[in-house]
C-alpha cells in the first residue's frame, strides 16, 4: 500500500495504465453516488395529486432524523477506519449510554444537563480504554472492541437489571425533567428534528477538525504509513487512544439521543447499529486499510442509506429486499475503492 | 496541544448544541398535539373511498406475527376498497418509529400496529392519531390513550383455561405438573404462568413439581425438560408457555421413551403446517391454546370506523379456543389463510 499521507490528490501516480480512472472521480464517488441515488429516488417517488412524496419537507428532515444516530457513529468511525482501525462497540456504547441515561434521569434523579456529562464521560472513558488497550498492548482493534462490545451489553443489562427503562416527563422525582423530551420534538416551528439538528452540528465540527487539525494529519499519517509516522515523531499512541475516544464519545451522544427519541433506554438498544456505521463509511469511499477517506464521504454514505431506506419503504418494498439492495451498494463501492487502489 | 484545543472545542461544541436547542424551543410538543383532538370520522367517506391502510409489524420473524400479516392480507383482500402496506421493524424500535414516519408520508388513512415495545413507540403513534388519522393497536399496548382501538387477547385468561382445562379433563384425579415459563420479565410469560395456576387450584390434588425456563424456544423447552425428566421420576402433565416448547419437552421425552407417560399442552395454535394445532392433529400435544392474531378482527374494525363511519370500543378482547384432537382438523382449515 502506497497512500498519501494527506487528503488523497496524487494524479501523477496513475499514469501508467492506458485506460485509467481519473483520481477525482474515486474522491468524489460518494457524492456522485448520493446524487444518482436522491434523482432515482425522485423518479421511483410516489406521487400523490402531482406532488412528489419523497420531496416533501416533512419526508426529507425524516430521513435525516433517522440516519441521525447512525451518522454520528459513523463520523467517529471514520476517524477509526483512517487509522486502519474498526470498532465494533459502538452500537453497544450506544446501548449503553441509552440505558444510562434512562437510569439516570429516572432512576437517580439527575438532571439533563449533569446527566449528558456523565454519559459522555463514560463514552469517552469507555472508547479510550479501547484506545490503550489497542495502542499500547497492540492487540487488533478488532478484537479489542468485540470484547468493548460485550462489556459494554453486560454493562448496559446489570445497570437496569436486564430491562428497558422508560422515559416519562414531569417535575418531581422518579420523573425525567421536560427539559430532555426536546430530543423527541422539533424547533424552527415543529418542523427540524432535533437530532438532525445535532446530527449536522457534530458533521460541520467533524469536517472543521478534518479539514484545519494537526491531529487530523497525523490521523492520515498512521494510517498511511504507522512506521514512518513514529519515526517522523508523530505521537502514534496517543493519537490511536484519542481516535477511539473519540468514537466512544460519539457513539455515547447517539445513545443520549436514542433515548430521548424513543422514550427510553434499554440494553438491547443498537444491535448491529455499528454494522450500519461502518456501511456509511464504506460507501462514503473510505479504505478499510487507512489512510484514504473523508468525513465529508461519510456523511454522504450515511444520507444515501438514509435515502436507500426510504425511498424503499415509500414504495413498500420488502424489508428483505432492502437489506439485498443495501449489500450491492456495499460491494460496490468497496469494488470501486479496490480498482482505485490496483490502478495505483 | 492543537489536539486537544481542538477536541475540547468540539465537546464544547456539542454541548452547545445541545443547550441551543433547549433554547429555541419548549413550545413545539403542547403546540404539536396538546388540544388537537383528532376528528374520528372526519375523514370517513363510507363505501365509495378508497383507503390505504398502514400495518407496522414489530418482527416478522415470529411465526406468530408473520401469521397476524398474513390474517391482516387475507381478511383485507375481502374488502374492496382497502389496500393494505406492510413494514417490518425486525424488532428494531427505531426502526418502526421509521416505518409509520414513512406511512403518514405516504398518506394512509388508517394506522395498524403492533409495537415491538410501548414506550418508544407512544409518541409517534399519537402523532398519527393526533393528525386525525384512526390507530389500531394490535397484540401490545402503548402508553397513554391516543389510539382508535386495542385488540388483544388477556394472556391470564389463557393461562386460566389451561389450568382448568388440566384440573378438570387431564388430571380430574390429581397429579404432577412440570411447566416450561417463557422468556423471564415478559409479560405473557408471567401472565400465562398465574393464570395457570389459578385455573389448576380448583383441583388440590394438583401439585407443579418443576418449573423450567425455556425462553419460548423449543431448543430450549427440549434441554431444559431433559433436565426435569432426569429430576422427576413421575410427570403426568407437561404445560408448557408456548407450542414450540411443548414440542421440545416432546422431544426430549421421545429419546428418553418415556413420551407415553406424559400428556403435553401448549398456547399459541398457529395454523401453520409447523404450529400447535398440526402438534394436536399428530398427536404429539395433548392439547394447545389459540392466542388469536387479531389480525381479522382488525380489518373488520377498519371496516366500521373507514366504511360505515361507526363508533367503536376502545378495547376488544379476544377469546381463546382449545384444541384438542376432535377438533384440530376443523380449526386449522378455518384459521389458515393458505
Amino acid at each position: 500500500m502506497s497512500v498519501d499521507t494527506t487528503e488523497p490528490t496524487a494524479e501523477a501516480a496513475t499514469k501508467r495504465r492506458r485506460f485509467v480512472i481519473p483520481e477525482r472521480f474515486f474522491t468524489l464517488q460518494s457524492y456522485v453516488a448520493l446524487i444518482l441515488v436522491f434523482l432515482a429516488a425522485i423518479v421511483f417517488s410516489p406521487r400523490r395529486g402531482g406532488e412528489i412524496v419523497f420531496l416533501n419537507s416533512e419526508n426529507l428532515l425524516n430521513i435525516v432524523r433517522a440516519v441521525s444516530e447512525i451518522g454520528i457513529l459513523a463520523i467517529g468511525m471514520t476517524f477509526v477506519i483512517l487509522i486502519a482501525g474498526i470498532d465494533l462497540s459502538v452500537g453497544a456504547i450506544l446501548g449503553l449510554a441509552a440505558t444510562g441515561t434512562a437510569s439516570l434521569l429516572m432512576v437517580h434523579d439527575f438532571g439533563v444537563a449533569m446527566t449528558i456529562l456523565i454519559i459522555l464521560t463514560i463514552g469517552l472513558a469507555f472508547g479510550a480504554t479501547q484506545g490503550y488497550l489497542s495502542a499500547r498492548l497492540g492487540i487488533q482493534a478488532f478484537i479489542v472492541t468485540l470484547a468493548g462490545l460485550q462489556v459494554a451489553r453486560g454493562l448496559a443489562r446489570i445497570w437496569s437489571g436486564g430491562q428497558g427503562i422508560a422515559l416519562a416527563y414531569g417535575d418531581g422525582a422518579d420523573v425525567a425533567p421536560r427539559a430532555f423530551s426536546l430530543l423527541n420534538s422539533r424547533t424552527f416551528n415543529g418542523t427540524v428534528p432535533i437530532p438532525a439538528l445535532i446530527f449536522a452540528g457534530v458533521g460541520v465540527i467533524a469536517l472543521i477538525v478534518v479539514r484545519k487539525s494537526v491531529f487530523a494529519r497525523h490521523v492520515y499519517a498512521i494510517g498511511g504509513n504507522e512506521r514512518a509516522a513514529r519515526l517522523s515523531g508523530i505521537p502514534v499512541t496517543r493519537v490511536k487512544v484519542t481516535v477511539f475516544a473519540i468514537s466512544g464519545l460519539l457513539a455515547a451522544l447517539a445513545g443520549i439521543i436514542h433515548a430521548g427519541q424513543l422514550n427510553q433506554g434499554s440494553p438491547n438498544d443498537g444491535m448491529g447499529y455499528e454494522l450500519d456505521a461502518i456501511a456509511a463509511v464504506v460507501i462514503g469511499g473510505t479504505s478499510l486499510m487507512g489512510g484514504v477517506g473523508t468525513v465529508s464521504g461519510t456523511l454522504a454514505g450515511a444520507l444515501l442509506l438514509g435515502i436507500l431506506n426510504n425511498i424503499l419503504a415509500l414504495n413498500n418494498i420488502d424489508s428483505n429486499v432492502q437489506l439485498l439492495i443495501k449489500g450491492v451498494i456495499i460491494v460496490a463501492a468497496a469494488g470501486i475503492q479496490a480498482f482505485r487502489s490496483q490502478q495505483k | 496541544m492543537s489536539r486537544s484545543t481542538r477536541s475540547l472545542a468540539a465537546l464544547c461544541g456539542t454541548a452547545l448544541l445541545f443547550t441551543a436547542a433547549c433554547g429555541t424551543e419548549s413550545d413545539v410538543p403542547e403546540s404539536a398535539g396538546g388540544d388537537a383532538s383528532p376528528e374520528e370520522g372526519a375523514e370517513c367517506a363510507g363505501a365509495d373511498g378508497e383507503y390505504l391502510i398502514g400495518m407496522s409489524q414489530a418482527n416478522v420473524a415470529e411465526p406468530y406475527r408473520q401469521q397476524m400479516d398474513d390474517d391482516i392480507e387475507a381478511a383485507a383482500a375481502e374488502v374492496g376498497q382497502f389496500e393494505v402496506v406492510f413494514a417490518d421493524a425486525a424488532q428494531d424500535n427505531a426502526k418502526q418509529v421509521a416505518d409509520v414516519e414513512n406511512f403518514l408520508t405516504q398518506g394512509i388513512d388508517l394506522l395498524i400496529i403492533s409495537p415491538n415495545e410501548a414506550a418508544p413507540l407512544t409518541a409517534v403513534v399519537e402523532r398519527a392519531y393526533n393528525e386525525g388519522i384512526p390507530v389500531i393497536v394490535l397484540d401490545r399496548k402503548i402508553e397513554g390513550d391516543s389510539y382508535t382501538q386495542f385488540i388483544g387477547a388477556d394472556n391470564t385468561e389463557i393461562g386460566r383455561a389451561a389450568g382448568e382445562y388440566v384440573a378438570t379433563q387431564l388430571l380430574p384425579d390429581g397429579g404432577t405438573v412440570a411447566e416450561l415459563k417463557g422468556l423471564p420479565g415478559s409479560t405473557p410469560a408471567q401472565e400465562r404462568a398465574d393464570g395457570f395456576r389459578e385455573g389448576v387450584a380448583a383441583n388440590p390434588n394438583i401439585e407443579i413439581i418443576a418449573e423450567g425456563v425455556g425462553d419460548w424456544l423449543r431448543e430450549k423447552g427440549q434441554s431444559q425438560f431433559e433436565a426435569i425428566l432426569q429430576a422427576q421420576q413421575s410427570i403426568d402433565v407437561v404445560y408448557a408457555h408456548n407450542d414450540p416448547m411443548a414440542e421440545g419437552a416432546y422431544l426430549a421425552a421421545q429419546a428418553a421413551g418415556r413420551e407415553s407417560e406424559m400428556a403435553f399442552i401448549g398456547i399459541d395454535a398457529l395454523p401453520i403446517p409447523s404450529g400447535g394445532i398440526k402438534a394436536v392433529e399428530e398427536g404429539r400435544l395433548s392439547a394447545t391454546f389459540v392466542y388469536p392474531t387479531g389480525g381479522k378482527e382488525a380489518i373488520a374494525t377498519a371496516e366500521q370506523i373507514l366504511v360505515e363511519c361507526a363508533d367503536v370500543d376502545k378495547e376488544q378482547i379476544l377469546e381463546t379456543e382449545l384444541i384438542t384432537q376432535e377438533n384440530a382438523a376443523e380449526v386449522y382449515a378455518r384459521n389458515a389463510t393458505q
